[in-house]
């Protein structure tokens, strides 16, 4: 099937940093991992220095299942430079199962059709040389 | 946590007791340094003290100088102040209110005897500022428009939780502008009359977010002169506002990681800010919000008591919140109607909320003007709601 992601091709690439060389890593083979802290039973994102439950720096990378529901979105009729001439697309902030909040595109829905609540899986689009996490209607 | 906050200046020994807001213009291709020049030069003759009064400093974070690491004492350079107290205060539109408190701070442990509280910005002129960290490396690539998509992102949810009405919003809007019409220091492009239609007519940016949300980015100053009660009374100073309850909370609900974004820090800076100043919100007498975006006002309405949650469209609807209303609301045009001045906008509503309690507001005074609240909205944090949140309020001195 066509891909229906109007921002397809202008986004720019992330700036990663030293300690989430491993996220930018594992996304190059389409895996999305999230921090754990093992202590406090709890995933976070986004990927911080410690934990953020416990001030440990006791984190495990874990590889995220990609389900999730959206708890909210926006249709943007406008995109910041550098993107330039964007039809309607649709940023959202997905609760995955894990229990963390990640704030990207969905694609492959049409803005009239998108719902709070709806399930939505991930997938990956490229931004600048970098796969780049989004989601799509599951 | 120090619920005994507000308590830093209910007992009125801290007296505000001069003040001075520029014009706020779009693109006026003035430096920081000459607005924030007419505004110390503005409030200290207002205050009717002379410039070596002065001996502490609390300025805004702004965009215009935002890569110079010696902002505080290089502006203080610019502006022939030897101080023994200064700071530079990054909590977005929460500084300026947070300043107040933050002089009060320094004066109450000696650090100095009376301080400038300053906000200046030209970001609609110059904008060095390059807010980097997590934006760089998961925002910037999903296309969202910076804060009319986290207000939309925002907006959205809470029409899913408790319904959003955009007739209240679009009252809001017409409200405030009606105040800005009043107010010439009010940016000339928006003093033009608006009405409900016109919100509702207005072009969505980020579906709910129309561009009659949103603040227009602007250039402007503001300062006030904060000293302790006693010395205010040594100066001579005819006229003194005095801060009576003030609540900070900084990066609200940090450690949840699916919070209710409807949900902010106001409701726990509310509380502590009207326990220390021994109020109800009913008995606020007018009410000035930090509005970036029209909804921001209704989350605070009922965030800060004024009615459930939930139910602050209705309260919108209910209540006349123009200057001569039960609730007067952002007499001077508030953010969104008189312009935003950067980083230094949060002091907008602030310095008119004095006006307002010295009786110097002229066709738009209040009737009762013995106390008002103001607040600060600060930074905006990964897919959540802003994250901090300041109450202050006021009281003028019999």
């Amino acid at each position: 099937m066509s891909t229906l992601d109007p921002l397809a091709g202008q986004r720019p690439a992330p700036v990663p940093c030293n300690f989430t060389k491993p996220f930018w890593d594992a996304a190059r083979e389409c895996k999305l991992l999230l921090q754990y802290d093992p202590d406090a039973g709890k995933y976070q994102f986004y990927p911080r220095p410690i934990s953020i439950f416990s001030g440990r720096r006791n984190l495990e990378w874990r590889e995220a299942s990609g389900k999730g529901t959206i708890y909210t979105y926006t249709v943007s009729y406008k995109a910041p430079p550098p993107f330039k001439g964007v039809s309607p697309f649709i940023v959202v902030t997905v609760e995955l199962s894990e229990g963390v909040r990640v704030m990207t595109n969905l694609i492959n829905c049409p803005p009239d059709q998108v719902k709070i609540g709806m399930p939505v899986r991930l997938a990956w689009v490229k931004a600048g040389e970098l796969n780049f996490p989004v989601f799509e209607p599951d | 946590m120090s619920y005994d906050q507000g308590r830093l200046i209910s007992d009125r020994g801290i007296a505000i007791i001069g003040y001075y807001e520029t014009k706020i213009e779009l693109k006026s291709g003035r430096s920081v340094y000459d607005l924030a020049g007419e505004a110390m030069a503005g409030a200290i003759a207002h205050a009717g003290i002379g410039k070596s009064e002065i001996d502490g400093f609390a300025v805004s974070s702004c965009f215009s100088d935002a890569g110079n690491p010696f902002y505080a004492p290089v502006l203080a350079s610019y502006l022939g102040l030897e101080l023994d107290w200064c700071q530079v205060t990054d909590l977005g539109g929460a500084s300026a209110s947070g300043n107040v408190a933050r002089a009060a701070a320094a004066i109450r442990s000696g650090m100095c005897d009376t301080v400038l509280v300053l906000a200046a910005d030209a970001q609609s002129s110059e904008n060095k500022g390059a807010i980097g960290a997590f934006r760089s490396e998961f925002q910037y690539s999903v296309g969202i428009m910076g804060p009319p998509g986290y207000f939309g992102l925002l907006s959205r949810r809470y029409d899913h939780q408790y319904g959003l009405d955009p007739k209240a919003l679009g009252k809001l809007a017409m409200t405030q502008r009606n105040h800005a019409l009043m107010n010439d220091k009010a940016c000339e492009k928006l003093r033009r009359p608006l009405t409900i239609e016109d919100y509702l007519a207005s072009p969505m940016i980020s579906d709910p977010i129309r561009m009659l949300d949103c603040v227009m980015v602007c250039d402007g100053a503001s300062a006030l002169v904060v000293t302790s009660t006693t010395r205010a009374q040594e100066l001579g100073a005819r006229k003194r506002v005095h801060p009576i309850g003030y609540g900070e909370r900084i990066n609200h609900l940090e450690t949840e990681q699916c919070p209710d974004i409807t949900a902010i820090g106001h409701s726990v800076a509310g509380t502590r800010a009207l326990k220390a100043a021994g109020l109800t919100p009913t008995q606020i007498q007018s009410f000035h919000p930090y509005d970036d975006f029209l909804i921001a006002i209704v989350l605070q309405l009922e965030q800060l008591g004024f009615c459930e949650i939930g139910r602050g469209c209705r309260f919108v609807m209910e209540h006349d919140l123009s200057y001569r209303g039960d609730l007067p609301l952002n007499t001077g045009g508030g953010q969104i109607s008189a312009g935003q001045a950067g980083l230094a906008g949060g002091a907008h509503n602030l310095v008119e909320a004095v006006r307002q309690l010295f009786g110097e507001a002229g066709a738009r005074q209040v009737k009762r003007r013995d106390n008002a609240m103001v607040t600060g909205i600060g930074w905006i944090p990964y897919g959540r709601n802003w994250a901090s949140s300041t109450v202050l309020i006021l009281e003028a001195a019999q």
